[in-house]
């Protein structure tokens, strides 16, 4: 088989070649946003985490304040009541009442309240008994 | 192609090189020691350092549990425990333990010569003073001392001091532990569980933040709420005290109860101590003699032989006795001291305290009934209170009785050793319609949940309701118009029965003629009982006398508690 004539000067055919519209390539962008943005969460979480750390840090101390400042004020809690029952000791109150002039009497006279009748019931009962008859009075 | 440097130059070249090729060899080296080192310390010690480290931080602290308070009945506190603050001393940081011991004298309370031995001891810890109040700390804090250190440690307080010390007793002042009283009695409940704390600390002994940190809580003591009212147990310790002053009785002691539940108001022995000094806190004014010491009850114990003879059936309250001037058995000749007429009735018997007619009472009855009337009434046991070191008394069994006098000594209560305790209780249970309800002390155990578990006490009938009653008559009778003259109470009816016993000597094996022991034992009010009253005197000088002595004592008392329990007046 022979080859087909060609134009003078024309260059040789290659075979296999066709002619192939060539389309402008889209430029490419360096995808760097997605770098500086993954750089940027990665230091930001960095300082989140530090911050969270010291702020735990500092709440422990904070905790540890209020603890110390819990067990004082219990020790004091306990320390004014210990003072009250002392201040509430009969042989003090007595000593005091004596110094105001409040003693027993020398002798104890007993009243009856009329329209009381049974004695020895109970003392609500006769608060009861005494009420009516003092709301009874004008 | 290589060209050769002439040969200074080359030498100056090889030299260099050979310089570098050892710090190389050098770093190299270096580098692998270090690393060697790395792998040791991080590798194959690793876990052992991390563990010597973490010892050395991690700290464990044992978290003593809060020791329960102490209330009487009304919430009042009687026994409480506060933080107190502990000096101590580290005699190796002390230069000059001469000046240091002279300013830290005076302000722990101690001899200059005494803390200046302590501070010049071998060793870095000695105690200087333990838990003292803040107040008198933090003057030492403030003198800024070198080598004194403070320790917190809690301190048991008795706010209501030497009132209810022999009550409440005290505990061990190193790791409070109750010694004596409720404090021993009670310990197991008051005392808690204690806790424990690990964490870690830093060299400031600051903890570290996220470190290691494990707590186990301690559980707190039980409160114990008392069934003591501390009004009447202040008047109960007046009245006492003046008594002792009146008559010159070396001890006394006074005990206030409810007969219907066997709840103790009131528990007062003098003399007594003053728990925050311990130095004074000898035996003779630390034990509860009421609980722990025994006496001959005397008349007093006439209750029981009448009693018994009642709910026996041999006798009736009106059953009259010629009474003999005296009776002789076996060389021993029983009479009466006080005057009375020639026949008795059982009431008359025992409004006038006669002996013989007791004994012709008693002689009715014979000695097996009689012994267990009296051990039913709770003699020779112990009654049960919840007390530490509570006697039982002394009750011979039957077949022990001699059969000449015996029966005759005890049915006027000789020959028979029974507590201020014990006595109370028999008259209680007359008190409460026959029927005997175990004493107790303390009303409720509150635990540290709030849960209250109240105390259960024990009951049983000794005589019946009918005997019970006629006895209180026959008690109402002797206050009336008897030997109990001075006990009546202004406002209220009562009954009691007197007793004035000779002291038995035990070095001796003989009865005193000059020492006595005089009580009085009441029921007021006589007619719808709520309290029963013992007074005993231990060998009064004047008014030595049941009568005299402890009758008044009786009274006292008795209207200070009938008031303090709203009890209405129920005489004129």
């Amino acid at each position: 088989m022979t080859a087909p004539a060609r134009p003078l000067g024309a260059p040789p055919a290659r075979p296999g070649l066709q002619v192939v519209a060539v389309r402008r390539a889209r430029r490419t962008k360096p995808r760097i946003g997605w770098w500086v943005l993954l750089a940027f969460t990665v230091v930001v979480a960095f300082f989140a985490l530090i911050y969270s750390r010291i702020t735990l840090d500092r709440s422990a101390f904070v905790l540890d304040e209020i603890t110390r400042k819990t067990a004082i004020e219990e020790s004091r809690y306990w320390e004014l009541r210990l003072e009250a029952a002392r201040l509430q000791a009969p042989e003090r109150i007595v000593d005091l009442a004596g110094e105001m002039g409040m003693v027993y009497p020398e002798a104890v006279r007993t009243l009856t309240v009329p329209g009381v009748s049974t004695v020895g019931t109970g003392t609500e009962d006769r608060w009861i008994d005494l009420k009516a008859i003092l709301t009874a009075q004008p | 192609m290589t060209t050769r440097l002439p040969g200074r130059e080359g030498r100056r070249r090889s030299l260099a090189n050979a310089r570098l090729v050892a710090v190389g060899v050098a770093l190299v080296m270096a580098w692998v020691g270090v690393g060697y080192r790395v792998t040791l310390v991080q590798g194959v010690q690793g876990e052992d350092y991390a563990a010597r480290g973490l010892g050395q931080r991690l700290q464990r602290e044992t978290l003593a549990a809060d020791r329960g308070t102490i209330f009487d009945r009304d919430g009042r506190e009687l026994a409480v425990t506060v933080d107190g603050t502990t000096v101590y001393a580290n005699p190796e940081e002390i230069e000059d333990p001469e000046t240091v011991g002279r300013l830290l004298a005076p302000l722990v309370g101690r001899d200059s010569a005494e803390v200046i031995d302590l501070l010049n001891e071998d060793g870095a810890f000695v105690y200087v003073a333990r838990q003292m109040e803040r107040a008198e700390a933090d003057r030492v804090r403030e003198a800024e001392l070198p080598g004194i250190y403070f320790l917190k440690e809690p301190r048991r307080v008795y706010p209501m001091g030497s009132l209810t010390s022999q009550l409440i007793g005290f505990v061990r002042s190193d790791d409070n532990r109750g010694l004596e009283g409720l404090e021993f009695q009670y310990d197991e409940q008051l005392a808690g569980t204690p806790g424990e704390l690990l964490v870690e600390r830093d060299p400031f002994g600051r903890p570290i933040p996220q470190g290691e940190y494990r707590v186990v809580p301690a559980e707190p003591g039980s409160d114990l709420v008392l069934t003591v009212k501390t009004e009447i147990e202040y008047a109960a310790a007046s009245a006492l005290d003046a008594a002792l002053e009146r008559t010159g009785a070396r001890s006394g002691s006074v005990i206030v109860l409810d007969p219907r539940n066997g709840e103790i108001l009131a528990m007062v022995n003098l003399p007594t101590f003053d728990p925050e000094d311990r130095a004074v806190a000898v035996p003779r004014v630390v034990r509860n003699r009421a609980v722990t010491d025994v006496f001959e009850p005397g008349s007093t114990q006439k209750l029981v032989t009448i009693a018994a003879a009642l709910e026996a059936g041999v006798v009736e309250p009106s059953t009259t006795f010629d009474i003999p001037e005296q009776i002789e058995l076996d060389d021993t000749i029983f009479g009466d001291v006080t005057v009375h007429p020639d026949q008795l009735t059982v009431t008359g018997i025992v409004a006038h305290s006669s002996n013989l007619g007791t004994i012709l009472v008693g002689d009715l009855l014979g000695i097996r009934r009689m012994h267990q009337y009296m051990f039913a009434f709770g003699q020779g046991r112990p009654t049960g209170v919840d007390f530490p070191g509570e006697a039982a008394g002394v009750l011979r069994a039957p077949e022990e009785w001699c059969l000449t006098t015996c029966l005759a000594s005890t049915s006027i209560g000789y020959r028979v050793a029974v507590t201020p305790l014990q006595m109370a209780m028999v008259y209680a249970a007359i008190a409460n319609d026959g029927v005997w309800v175990q004493p107790h002390l303390v009303r409720e155990i509150v635990d540290g949940r709030g849960v209250v578990e109240p105390f259960d006490p024990l009951e049983r009938r000794v005589v019946s309701q009918d005997t019970a009653r006629q006895m209180r008559l026959m008690l109402e009778a002797v206050v009336d118009r008897g030997t109990g003259a001075l006990a009546a109470v202004p406002g209220y009816q009562v009954g009691g029965k007197t007793g004035t016993t000779q002291k038995y000597l035990p070095e001796t094996g003989e009865y005193s003629e000059e020492d006595v022991v005089a009580s009085f034992i009441g029921i007021a009010p006589i007619d719808d009982p709520q309290i029963v009253v013992v007074v005993v005197l231990d060998s009064p000088e004047t008014d030595a006398s049941g009568g005299k002595g402890a009758a008044p004592v009786f009274a006292e008392v008795t209207l200070a508690a009938l008031h303090q329990l709203g009890v209405p007046p129920d005489a004129p």
